[in-house]
C-alpha cells in the first residue's frame, strides 16, 4: 500500500541500522496509528489526521538519526578547534610552497612567465586537497566514536599579551624594502644605468667621484636607518629617544643630498653627452634645486608626522 | 523585555533533562509510547513525539527501561516499564532535582550554604 504512513516508515527505516529495523518499524507504525486514532476520535477525518501526525513527527531522516543516535554534524565541538588550527597551519604555507616550487621548476624548463600561472594553479589544487582530506579525516574520527587523546589545555599555552602596537608591521616592511632597494640601486646605476654613451658604454647617473666618500657615507646612513627600523619595530611604540634618532638619521641623509644637489655635484656631467638638455648649466641647476626642495619637503613632512605620532603614543 | 526566542531557548534547556525523569517516574506503571505521551502532556510535561519515541529506545538500550510486546489488543504495542536499574538511577536524579530546588530557594532567600 502506498499510503503516506508507509512511505514515511520506509523513509525513516532506510537509514536505521538493519538489526533493529523490524522492531522499530512495528513500534513506530503502532505509535503513528495511535496518534491518528487519537485525532480521529476527536472528530477529524482520517486523511487530514494522517497528514498532521506525520508532519508533527517531522523529517524522517532526522527521526532516524535520533533512533540511531547518529551525529548530525560533520565535525563536532570536540574536534572543531583542533581541525581549524591544523587547517590554518597547513594552509598557511603548503600551497604557497608547492606553488613556488612548481613555478621555479617550470621556469627552469624555460616556460618564462607562463610558469607563474602554472604555480598558481598548483597552489589552488593543493589548497583544495588539504581542505578536503583534512576535513574527511576529522569527519571519520568524529564518527568512529573512538576517543582520541587530545592534549589537555594548560595555562602555559597562553600566548603573550599582545603589545599594543603603534608601529604596524606593514610600515616596517615597506621601509625596509625601500631602503634595501635604494642601497641596491646605487651600485646598480654605476654599472647598468639606462643611459648608454655614444660608444655603447654605460654612463652612471650619479657622478662617479662621489664613490670616494659621499655615496659610501649615504649607504652607511641607510644601513643605520635599516637597523633603526627593526629596533623600532621590536620596541613597538614611538618614544622621544626614537624620534631623536630618526631625526638625526634623516638629517644625516638629507643634508648631504641637498648640499650635493645644490652644488651640482650629484649628477654625472657625462650625462650631458647623451641628454643635451642636461648639458645646459641652468637646467642642471634647476634639477639640483628640484631635488633639494623635494628632499627638504619630505624631511620636514616626515619629522612633523613622526613628532605627532610620538606625542600621541607617549601621551 | 526579553525576546521570545531567548526565553524559549532557556526554557528548552531547563526542561531538557526533566523529560527523562518524568518518563522514568511515569513508567513505574507500564505503558506504550503514545499513551505515555498523553500522560506526560496531561501532567504538564509537553514533549514532542519525535523526541519521546527515540528517547524510550535509548533508555531501553541503556538498561533503564524494559519492554514487552502486548498483542492482546487491537494492534500490537510495545510496553515500557522502569527497570530496577532505572529505579536506582531515578532516585539519584530525583535527589539531584530536589538539591537544585533547595539551592535555588536558598539562593533566592540570600542564605549562604
Amino acid at each position: 500500500m502506498n499510503t503516506l504512513t508507509n512511505r514515511y516508515l520506509a523513509a525513516t527505516l532506510r537509514s536505521v541500522p538493519a538489526p533493529r529495523r523490524e522492531e522499530i518499524a512495528s513500534e513506530l507504525r503502532a505509535s503513528i496509528d495511535d496518534m491518528i486514532e487519537g485525532r480521529t476520535d476527536g472528530g477529524q477525518d482520517a486523511t487530514t489526521a494522517e497528514r498532521e501526525v506525520l508532519t508533527e513527527l517531522g523529517n524522517p531522516d532526522l527521526l532516524a538519526a535520533q533512533y540511531a543516535d547518529r551525529r548530525l554534524q560533520l565535525i563536532g565541538p570536540t574536534y572543531y578547534l583542533v581541525w581549524l588550527r591544523l587547517l590554518k597551519l597547513l594552509l598557511s604555507f603548503i600551497p604557497a610552497l608547492a606553488g613556488t616550487v612548481v613555478a621555479i621548476v617550470t621556469a627552469a624548463e624555460g616556460k618564462g612567465f607562463g610558469a607563474i600561472g602554472t604555480g598558481i594553479v598548483v597552489a589552488l589544487h593543493v589548497f583544495v586537497h588539504i581542505c578536503f582530506w583534512l576535513t574527511l579525516v576529522f569527519a571519520l574520527i568524529e564518527r568512529s566514536q573512538t576517543p582520541v587523546d587530545l592534549p589537555e589545555w594548560t595555562v602555559d599555552q597562553l600566548p603573550d599579551t599582545p603589545v599594543h602596537r603603534g608601529i604596524p608591521l606593514a610600515d616596517t616592511i615597506a621601509s625596509v624594502v625601500f631602503l634595501v632597494a635604494t642601497i641596491g640601486y646605487l651600485p646598480l646605476q654605476h654599472y647598468r644605468s639606462w643611459v648608454r654613451g655614444t660608444d655603447g658604454d654605460n654612463i652612471p647617473v650619479l657622478d662617479p667621484p662621489l664613490w670616494s666618500f659621499w655615496l659610501p657615507a649615504l649607504i652607511v646612513v641607510m644601513l643605520g636607518t635599516l637597523v633603526f627600523e627593526i629596533v623600532k619595530y621590536r620596541i613597538g611604540r614611538w618614544n622621544w629617544a626614537l624620534f631623536g634618532t630618526k631625526a638625526l638619521l634623516n638629517l644625516a641623509f638629507s643634508v648631504p643630498l641637498v648640499w650635493l644637489a645644490l652644488s651640482d655635484r650629484l649628477l654625472n656631467p657625462d650625462l650631458g653627452e647623451r641628454l643635451s638638455w642636461l648639458a645646459d648649466a641652468d637646467n642642471r641647476n634647476l634639477i639640483g634645486v628640484a631635488i633639494a626642495v623635494g628632499t627638504a619637503a619630505i624631511l620636514v613632512w616626515d619629522l612633523i608626522d613622526t613628532a605627532l605620532k610620538t606625542r600621541r603614543q607617549t601621551a | 523585555m526579553v525576546s521570545e526566542d531567548v526565553l524559549r531557548t532557556h526554557l528548552q534547556e531547563l526542561r531538557r533533562g526533566t523529560v527523562v525523569v518524568a518518563s522514568l517516574v511515569a513508567l513505574r506503571r507500564p505503558d506504550y509510547g503514545y499513551a505515555l505521551l498523553q500522560r506526560l502532556t496531561d501532567h504538564g510535561f509537553p514533549v514532542d513525539a519525535n523526541t519521546l519515541y527515540p528517547l524510550l529506545r535509548r533508555l531501553e538500550d541503556q538498561g533503564l527501561l524494559t519492554s514487552e510486546w502486548n498483542t492482546e489488543e487491537s494492534r500490537p504495542r510495545k510496553f515500557y516499564r522502569t527497570s530496577d536499574e532505572g529505579e536506582s538511577m531515578l532516585s539519584r536524579l530525583l535527589d539531584d532535582l530536589a538539591a537544585v530546588q533547595t539551592s535555588i530557594t536558598g539562593l533566592i532567600q540570600g542564605v549562604d550554604r
